[in-house]
């Protein structure tokens, strides 16, 4: 197979952004419409959160502050998902009716190719709210900005990304093989809920089936310990990049493959 | 002269489930997995030179899709071997994309909110066109029809015969060596699909391109294609010239003659006084199907005004659709 640079594929994925922007803005209404939608999502499942965790002072050992770090730390690292990676969700019907062959024919890479089709503009107000929430408690919390502490945020952040990109990858891709993969990916992305919350809280149990075989402690949990507690940090957090870059390559190849088994049906 | 696309002796296999019936059935498949093999492609060979029109035909589930899903590289066929532009599609999947477009009839393959303009650029980068091509396309498009309405209408707001054309010409622009239509006239009004087949034939010409078209509309094969490819049941049935395939069964013409009375009483003598050809009477009309090589229709017609009073005729010509049908029911023998 022909390989080509990243600022080919840069360049593409920039051009289909700004057309598919420009197109959703001409929809004003809907436009709008979605943006507060997506606000008052946010705000309501803040509220949720703050009215539980108001409440009790610590759970579990964790102070309020450090689980609303947590809290916006999964917000952010959730960003990508939502926004590149959307076209998932669609990705069983159009395997299903068959017009997943239409992304066979074009000399690019067909897992770029395919997600590259949708962004959702919807993530980006999830960030914002999640980029407010991380600031907020990180002061609270009285964590130096240092050169390294952000640093180290931005990789942890991107290594929790990583993670539930493939694991949604990995669920979508289910639908190569079996014909109610929705339930798949409902179930991983339901699950991702439990990434706001310190796996401590959790039974030992769900404590090791968070960590080991759904491993969505990784999106926030150990990744966030590497600041908030850099003096208990287990062996786990310094690990997870490259648990995120092994997971998130394996959840491609399983995609690709899948892909590649696929024939379409008749026409 | 090379072939453009070589076939010899491919085969394709599935394996397919064979499901039994009711809820224990399904069950019972759960945990057995009985599979039998079904062969959609069966020993096809053929070549296809650059520039040809060829009309592949066949009926529903004849194997058809399954041919041009192996050429485009989707598929890696069970058995045999192909060349499309001197490399195996299969294994280099990117590279064939590059030479080849494709077209269904019905799903559009741009991109569905953005104008088709946006969708030529972005093909423009994905297949790096050069400027100075992708300008000389254009302005062949501008020589060939209107596309001015066409360019700044997102593909979601068109009519189904502005979206298979706007289809057609973003599988031409990167000038590819070969391009697989798959129905592109279906579901079309009849001034659409001659505005379409004009279309394709004008880029056929200019641009020297291989076309493979199927169809179930003996029009576009009418008039596009020169050569005709038939398969039923994954076996090749037919390869020449359409002219040659006319030639099959076009020495019979049908005569019909209507007259008074009842008419299945005349066909009846008729058929004893014409013992070469096939008569047969409808409420209407009494059709005689002459074979031109025993009898001209001519004589037929005079011999019959001697003994019958004759009201009216018609002669018709064996179309190729019928020609497809017999093939199609009987197979060239």
């Amino acid at each position: 197979m022909e390989h080509r640079s990243l600022r080919f594929y840069l360049r593409i994925y920039g051009r289909i952004l700004a057309q598919d922007l420009k197109s959703k803005m001409s929809y004003r209404a809907d436009f709008i419409i979605s943006t507060i939608g997506m606000l008052f999502t946010n705000i309501a499942g803040f509220i949720s959160f703050w009215i539980l965790f108001g409440s009790f002072p610590s759970i579990g050992g964790w102070r309020y502050e450090e689980i609303l770090f947590l809290y916006g730390f999964s917000l952010v690292s959730l960003t990508p998902v939502q926004c590149l990676f959307d076209n998932n969700w669609n990705l069983r019907s159009s395997v299903y009716s068959g017009d997943f062959i239409k992304y066979c024919f074009r000399p690019i890479n067909l897992f770029f190719y395919y997600q590259s089709e949708v962004f959702d503009i919807k993530g980006l107000g999830q960030l914002a709210f999640g980029i407010g929430t991380l600031c907020y408690a990180w002061g609270k919390l009285g964590i130096a900005v240092t050169v390294l502490s952000v640093l180290r945020t931005i990789i942890f952040l991107c290594t929790a990304s990583l993670i539930m990109v493939a694991l949604q990858n990995a669920a979508a891709a289910t639908c190569f093989w079996i014909q109610n993969s929705f339930y798949v990916l409902d179930f991983v992305t339901r699950f991702k809920d439990y990434a706001r919350y310190p796996v401590t809280i959790f039974s030992p149990v769900f404590r090791f089936l968070f960590t080991f075989v759904m491993p969505i402690a990784f999106i926030a949990y150990y990744p966030s310990l590497v600041i908030l507690r850099p003096d208990e940090v287990p062996l786990l957090s310094w690990l997870s990049p490259l648990f995120g870059i092994v997971f998130f390559y394996l959840s491609y190849r399983f995609w690709m493959f899948g892909a590649m088994r696929y024939s379409g049906t008749g026409s | 002269m090379t072939p453009i696309i070589e076939i010899k002796h491919i085969t394709k296999e599935f394996r397919v489930l064979n499901r039994r019936e009711g809820l224990r059935g399904s069950l019972q498949d759960l945990f057995s997995r009985n599979y039998k093999i079904v062969r959609a492609v069966d020993d096809i060979s053929m070549e296809i030179g650059q520039g040809e029109i060829v009309g592949y035909l066949g009926p529903n589930g004849a194997g058809k899709s399954t041919t041009i899903k192996m050429m485009t590289g989707v598929l890696e066929p069970t058995s045999g071997e192909i060349l499309v532009a001197g490399s195996v599609p299969y294994r280099s999947r990117t590279k064939n994309a590059g030479q080849i477009g494709v077209v269904f009839g019905q799903r559009s393959q741009l991109w569905w909110a953005l104008p088709l303009i946006e969708s030529f650029r972005l093909l423009k980068d994905i297949y790096c066109i050069p400027d100075a091509a992708y300008q000389e396309m254009l302005d062949f498009y501008r020589s060939l029809m209107d596309i001015e309405p066409l360019l700044h209408k997102p593909v979601r707001q068109m009519s189904l015969g502005q979206r298979t054309l706007s289809d057609i010409l973003a599988a031409f622009l990167h000038d590819p060596k070969i391009v697989f239509l798959d129905e592109p006239t279906i579901g079309l009004d009849v001034a659409m699909k001659a505005r379409i087949r004009t279309l394709i034939h004008a880029l056929n010409r200019e641009k020297h391109t291989t076309v493979i078209l199927t169809t179930h509309d003996m029009g576009d094969v009418d008039a596009l294609c020169r050569r005709i490819v038939i398969i039923d049941k994954g076996r090749m049935l037919y390869d020449n010239d359409i002219t040659h395939l006319r030639g099959f069964f076009g020495a019979y013409r049908t005569l019909k003659v209507r007259m008074d009375g009842d008419l299945a009483a005349q066909a009846a003598v008729i058929r004893k006084e014409l013992p070469d050809c096939s008569v047969t009477a409808d409420e209407e009309w009494i059709s005689v199907l002459v074979n031109e090589e025993q009898a001209r229709v001519l004589d037929v017609l005079a011999l019959l005004q001697k003994t019958h009073d004759i009201r009216d005729m018609q002669l018709q010509e064996i179309s190729t659709e019928e020609v497809i049908k017999k093939i199609y029911e009987e197979g060239v023998q």
